[in-house]
């Protein structure tokens, strides 16, 4: 089918590599509003995400598995879940990854674009998630994913400023809230703990004036800010 | 959606859940389906996770981490007993609430971060038909309160009780009126004329530092004054009895009883530390503090030569029921309860005025209809009554009847004397129509079953409970059978008495819980007489007629037929509990109302009732729908 798909879509295919019924898919995502980042935590869905890796090299290492969660309205419904595993990451699979060269399945990361939509987008430590992310999605789909990533390691310690767990990490937030993983640095279960942090700053945030996903950005761009210059 | 991140969530989940009760033991499918709908949500220290006014509950909240306080809303009563109540991991609220899909009363407030799994009520509901296991806890869940609520009601009255019965408590106590007295100068006919205005059995004497000096009470007048001819304006220091017994406030009653009984005095003097006269304490005042036993009232209405007696026993019946409903005693058996001891007093005034009217040679019986005639009466009711006589010679009759009408007439007026108030609606054997030989009883009777137009139904459900008081007992059992050989004869009655029984509906919303509109005199509130047992009686009453249940007591009756329908036990110990929750909720109105001086009303204001309360009374009402639904189904209405 591959050759009559390459036909049709003539030149203004991104990527003469998918089916029609990817290209299709890939379409209708593009295709989505961007999300309203005014409206309140309690009115939106943030899709929390977060990765396994071989390693903490953004340039050299490579993803192993995303797991993500969405958090509707507040709420966390365990059928709004998602997981990629990417084949290479399965020592098993080993032999088949090798001729791969570690691209993931095309269609498993269009699934991925599926269940985010247009975000917004939420991670512990963004910088290294959301590179993992995007140079995935690049090099698989040749897709720039282009949402907004609120970092809740920026945006918890200005939110609880009587709590100083900066030197731990999102371990040590976790221990402070008691919030309990199922399996640590495994990618779904470290997204359902951020899913609950997020739950726990959104109800924080609303109470002191940050009531919606933009002005968590705005906080995180005002703390980065200050440091940067400080 | 099934993927391998959901998985792993719901096994957490279910992990978690199957950490408690009663999830612990149900089974694998219905937990996971319950694992499969909660949302996980979070609520920050001091959040109102549920309350009243977030309107109908509409999700089971399981907390899953965190500590939160359950702060119950004023309940009428101010009981504090359950006031505040700490939920934590596992627990989970309000199954009351979504159960009656009413709001909950209690606000359940956040102590510090809470995390809840909610699962919306409609797969709440899914979730008690897919678990047996959930189902059953569920059910015994709103049982346990209905018994927390018997338990809250019994302290309520075991307080009032106690205060009112203990012989230990001090004279302050019981001292209840300002004391009148008068100074020694007063004249003889200021103090009697004063005496008699305010009703009083005793006036003391006091000097002008307000330290009693004299008493004089009633049984004075007649040895002192009105034998010996005194005149009324000598001063009253002539005639009183002086130096009094007097007894500190703190005293206790039981000292004033000691005291009454060395000094052969009925009258004890309260007064505070500088002497001055604070109260009259009369050997009645302490004879109501002892409380008479149900013998002794029984003795004492057997016993009775006079209406005043009887008159005080009827003070004690209400006094004894008090402290039944107190000990935890039933609605059943404290209406059946009243009701005898009232046959007892109504026998009594019969037979003191069989004394008076000869009746000798006649064979006849005193009938009781209504809340009597079913053995159901609570602390208000007036008389419902009338006479059948056998009249073997037609040409006596009219001289019969008129015999059985004086006599009537003077048992009425007694009754009435007693406490028994005369029958608005003129049921009472002293009417012509209520005072008649057995045939003409039962011609009455087939009258309204061969045609049952809305005032033969009416009658029914008054006079087909009819139950013998006094006299010959088995003119009543002919009655009886007369009457079912007429119902069977015509199946149409008993549609027709059905369709009658079917026009009240209980008064259950579809949206607000209680629908209280049907007075426009008093909104909100429920009649719980017109609404509330006559569901049960009315419904009874059928069941009873088509099956040929002689009892004419509600829960005999339902019993009974209810055997003879194949209604399985469960169901009808299922309604008799909600008809005697409903006799206990009036009981407990009408004592109050009462206390405080208003005619004993049946009119309840839901919103004034507790929680527990009014679950349970929504609970009840729909036990009155089921027996109404039998009834649809038996007469195809």
């Amino acid at each position: 089918m591959t050759w009559l798909s390459r036909l049709f879509a003539g030149q203004e295919a991104p990527d003469p590599a998918l089916t029609a019924r990817q290209q299709q898919l890939l379409a209708n995502w593009r295709q989505l509003p961007a999300p309203d980042m005014r409206r309140s935590h309690y009115r939106c869905r943030y899709v929390v995400v977060d990765v396994e890796t071989t390693g903490i090299d953004v340039k050299t290492d490579r993803l192993c598995a995303i797991g993500a969660l969405a958090v509707v309205d507040g709420q966390i419904d365990f059928k709004d879940a998602f997981q990629l595993v990417l084949a290479d990451a399965v020592p098993s699979a080993a032999g088949l990854a090798a001729e791969r060269s570690g691209a993931a399945p095309v269609d498993a990361l269009l699934a991925f674009l599926d269940f985010a939509g247009k975000g917004p987008m939420l991670a512990y430590n963004v910088p290294f998630v959301a590179a993992m992310i995007e140079r995935t999605l690049a090099e698989g789909l040749r897709v720039e994913l282009g949402l907004p990533w609120v970092d809740l390691a920026w945006v918890m310690p200005d939110l609880f400023r009587n709590i100083d767990p900066a030197q731990g990490g999102l371990d040590a937030w976790l221990s402070h809230f008691g919030i309990e993983s199922i399996r640590r640095h495994d990618a779904v279960s470290d997204a359902y703990v951020t899913a609950q942090l997020l739950q726990i700053t959104i109800a924080s945030g609303a109470r002191k004036g940050f009531a919606t996903p933009a002005s968590l950005l705005e906080l995180e761009k005002a703390r980065r800010h200050m440091h940067q210059s400080g | 959606m099934s993927n391998g991140a959901t998985e792993m969530l719901l096994s957490a989940c279910s992990q978690f859940l199957a950490a408690y009760a009663p999830f612990d033991r149900m089974e694998p499918e219905a937990l996971r389906f319950l694992a499969e709908h909660v949302k996980l949500a979070h609520y920050p220290k001091g959040a109102r996770i549920l309350a009243n006014e977030m309107g109908v509950a509409r999700a089971l909240y399981i907390i899953h981490r965190g500590q939160l306080r359950v702060k119950s809303s004023a309940d009428g009563t101010g009981n504090a007993a359950y006031a505040s109540v700490t939920l934590g991991p596992g627990q989970f609220f309000a199954i009351g609430a979504l159960m009656a899909q009413r709001p909950t009363s209690s606000a359940y407030v956040a102590c510090e971060d809470v995390f809840c799994y909610e699962l919306p009520a409609d797969d709440f509901f899914v979730l008690t038909q897919k678990s047996t296991v959930f189902n059953l806890f569920c059910t015994q869940h709103i049982a346990g309160l209905l018994k927390q609520s018997q338990q809250q009601l019994q302290l309520q009255f075991a307080q009032r009780a106690a205060e009112q019965r203990t012989m230990n408590s001090p004279l302050a106590a019981i001292v209840k009126r300002e004391p009148v007295s008068v100074a020694a100068e007063a004249s003889i006919r200021q103090v009697v004329e004063l005496m008699a205005d305010r009703h009083l059995g005793s006036m003391v004497v006091v000097d002008a530092g307000e330290q009693p000096i004299g008493i004089f009470t009633l049984s004075d007048v007649l040895k002192r004054i009105v034998l010996p001819g005194t005149s009324l304006e000598q001063p009253i220091s002539a005639v009183m009895s002086p130096a009094p017994q007097t007894m500190p406030l703190a005293a206790n009653a039981h000292d004033a009883a000691l005291a009454m009984a060395m000094h052969g005095i009925r009258h004890v003097l309260a007064v505070d530390e500088g002497g001055r006269l604070k109260g009259v304490v009369s050997e009645r005042d302490l004879f109501k503090l002892q409380g008479a036993g149900l013998r002794q009232i029984r003795h004492a209405i057997d016993a009775a030569g006079s209406l005043e007696v009887l008159q005080h026993a009827r003070a004690d019946v209400r006094q004894l029921s008090l402290t039944m409903l107190a000990e935890g005693v039933g609605a059943q058996e404290i209406t059946q309860f009243i009701s005898t001891l009232n046959d007892t007093v109504t026998r009594r005034i019969i037979e003191l005025n069989l004394d008076r009217h000869d009746l000798y040679g006649i064979d006849w019986a005193w009938l009781s209809f209504g809340s009597e005639g079913r053995d159901e009466q609570t602390f208000s009711t007036d008389q419902d009554n009338g006479i059948v006589y056998i009249c073997t010679d037609i040409m006596d009759r009219e001289q019969t009847q008129w015999r059985f009408l004086e006599f009537a007439r003077d048992v009425n007026a007694d009754l009435d004397t007693c406490g028994f108030p005369l029958c608005k609606g003129n049921i009472m054997a002293s009417n012509p129509d209520l005072c008649l030989t057995l045939e003409e009883w039962e011609e009455k009777f087939a009258q309204w079953v061969r045609t049952p137009e809305p005032q033969a139904l009416l009658n029914a459900t008054i006079f087909f409970d009819f139950r013998p008081l006094y006299g010959r007992f088995n003119l009543a059992h002919r009655m009886r059978l007369s009457l079912f050989r007429q119902t069977q004869g015509n199946p149409l009655f008993l549609r027709m008495l059905a369709q009658n029984a079917l026009s009240v509906s209980p008064p259950l919303g579809r949206i607000r819980d209680f629908v209280t509109g049907a007075d426009r005199d008093h909104p909100g509130t429920i009649d719980l007489k017109k609404f509330g047992v006559r569901l049960f009686t009315d419904a009874a009453r059928v069941f009873a007629l088509a099956r040929q249940v002689e009892a004419t007591n509600t829960a005999a009756r339902i019993k009974r037929a209810g055997a003879l329908m194949n209604i399985s036990p469960d169901d009808v110990a299922a309604s008799l509990d909600g008809f005697n929750f409903i006799q206990l909720l009036r009981l407990r109105h009408q004592h109050f109302e009462q206390e405080h001086g208003r005619a004993g009303d049946n009119l309840i204001r839901p919103d004034e009732l507790n929680e527990i309360e009014r679950r349970i009374l929504k609970e009840a009402f729909r036990q009155a729908r089921k027996l109404q639904a039998r009834l649809k189904l038996d007469y195809q209405l």
